[in-house]
């Protein structure tokens, strides 16, 4: 047939070939639109905007990371300075401590001595004065004893005697 | 084809039904195909998915070469059908030929110059109803005949009617070649019977791949060519 009118022969033109062509074609990209390109393409156009929106939720993530780990790090620094201030402090106050228990110490160790010096010295002169009493007494009553044993009248003379003459002398070294 | 035509007149008009009944076939394998294809869409493709999204992809490709995005997304359509429709067509004939009392009834639809004729002028005939609807017909005039230099303007105009036939011919006469070489190649197989038979037959299995292949290019070529023409006349130079 492309012979027939390449020379234009006898049968003509058959150019309502033209017209079914163009109204095929028409409904041909009508169909396919509704059918096949129609879904297709928007589909398409779907997916394209949720893998952008997908990368840019991501980039979003990973800033909040970034700045969270930051954060993080601050934190820690900060951390690390505030225990070493408190150690810090803590060994200051221990050796504050100390040295007020040292020296309570010694001064509670000082009156406790002088105390117990004081004590004894007293005790010492208080045993002191007892023996010294019962001594006399003693010496009271041993002397009435052998006094009341044989005690004629001579003797008694002489005891009396030398009785007040140890009083007088007792008076005389007052 | 040396065969006759089939000529119906419908309404006083001559339909040429050797080559409307494949253009027909085409189309009808076409849709369903397409059709088959873009069932159960999911933001995650399956394989028919992918693969209808694949030839999407490609003759948005084309558009994208050409044309700036938001001038090209209209034609993301067009280009698609166009291609999809020429691909078939060009590979019908390879497939099926049928002759019955010496009229043809399929072969390609793309075989004959009168179809590939009614694509170039329907879609150069598009691309000046754009031109002319977004500049006015001042502003077409000058755009499309006197603008790199005014005194071109008759090669301008010559231009016009050769992009017309160049663009026709070319994918006319590819598939037209394929297919008498096809069946010059069947009428060797039946000149000496058997002997002839055997080895015309990878004679005609390597000349089947080949125009497989002038096909496809053919109707990359064609659909390129029509962004191409339609970018001229849209875009101002």
């Amino acid at each position: 047939m492309s012979s027939t009118f390449l020379l234009g022969a006898a049968n003509g033109v058959q150019w309502g070939d033209t017209i079914f062509y163009l109204v095929l074609f028409i409904v041909l990209m009508a169909l396919l639109k509704h059918f096949a390109w129609g879904p297709v393409s928007e589909m398409m156009d779907k997916r394209a905007d949720k893998i952008s929106g997908d990368l840019d939720s991501a980039e979003s993530a990973r800033k909040k990371a970034e700045d969270l780990a930051e954060q993080r790090q601050d934190a820690l620094k900060d951390s690390h300075f505030e225990a070493s201030k408190i150690i810090e402090r803590a060994k200051k106050n221990g050796e504050q401590q100390k040295a007020t228990i040292v020296s309570d110490a010694q001064e509670k160790a000082q009156t406790l001595k002088v105390n117990a010096k004081e004590d004894i010295s007293r005790e010492r002169q208080d045993a002191l004065d007892s023996v010294k009493n019962d001594v006399a007494e003693l010496s009271i009553e041993i002397a009435s004893k052998i006094i009341r044993k044989d005690l004629n009248a001579n003797d008694q003379k002489a005891l009396i005697d030398s009785y007040i003459e140890g009083l007088g002398k007792q008076n005389e070294a007052k | 084809m040396n065969e006759g035509a089939y000529v119906q007149k419908l309404f006083g008009i001559p339909f040429n039904l050797s080559n409307d009944i494949p253009g027909l076939i085409a189309a009808v394998i076409v849709f369903f195909l397409l059709f088959w294809l873009s069932r159960n869409i999911q933001l995650r493709p399956n394989k028919r998915q992918n693969f209808i999204e694949w030839i999407i992809d490609f003759t948005n490709g084309i558009i994208k070469g050409i044309m700036p995005d938001e001038e090209g997304k209209k034609f993301g359509l067009l280009a698609f059908t166009l291609f999809v429709f020429i691909f078939v067509s060009n590979q019908l004939g390879l497939m099926l030929q049928l002759t019955a009392n010496g009229t043809s009834y399929i072969s390609s639809p793309t075989s004959n110059a009168m179809t590939t004729l009614s694509f170039a002028f329907m879609v150069l005939m598009l691309a000046h109803f754009l031109g002319v609807k977004k500049f006015g017909f001042k502003g077409y005039f000058k755009n499309t005949y006197l603008s790199p230099i005014p005194f071109l303007f008759p090669l301008s105009v010559l231009e016009e009617f050769t992009n017309f036939l160049t663009l026709a011919l070319r994918l006319y006469g590819n598939i037209y070649s394929g297919e008498v070489l096809l069946k010059l190649i069947y009428k060797l197989a039946t000149s000496f019977g058997i002997a002839s038979f055997i080895p015309a037959i990878p004679l005609e299995l390597i000349w089947q791949g080949f125009s497989v292949f002038i096909g496809s290019i053919q109707a990359y070529v064609f659909v390129t060519l029509t962004m191409v023409y339609i970018s001229q006349k849209v875009e101002k130079e």
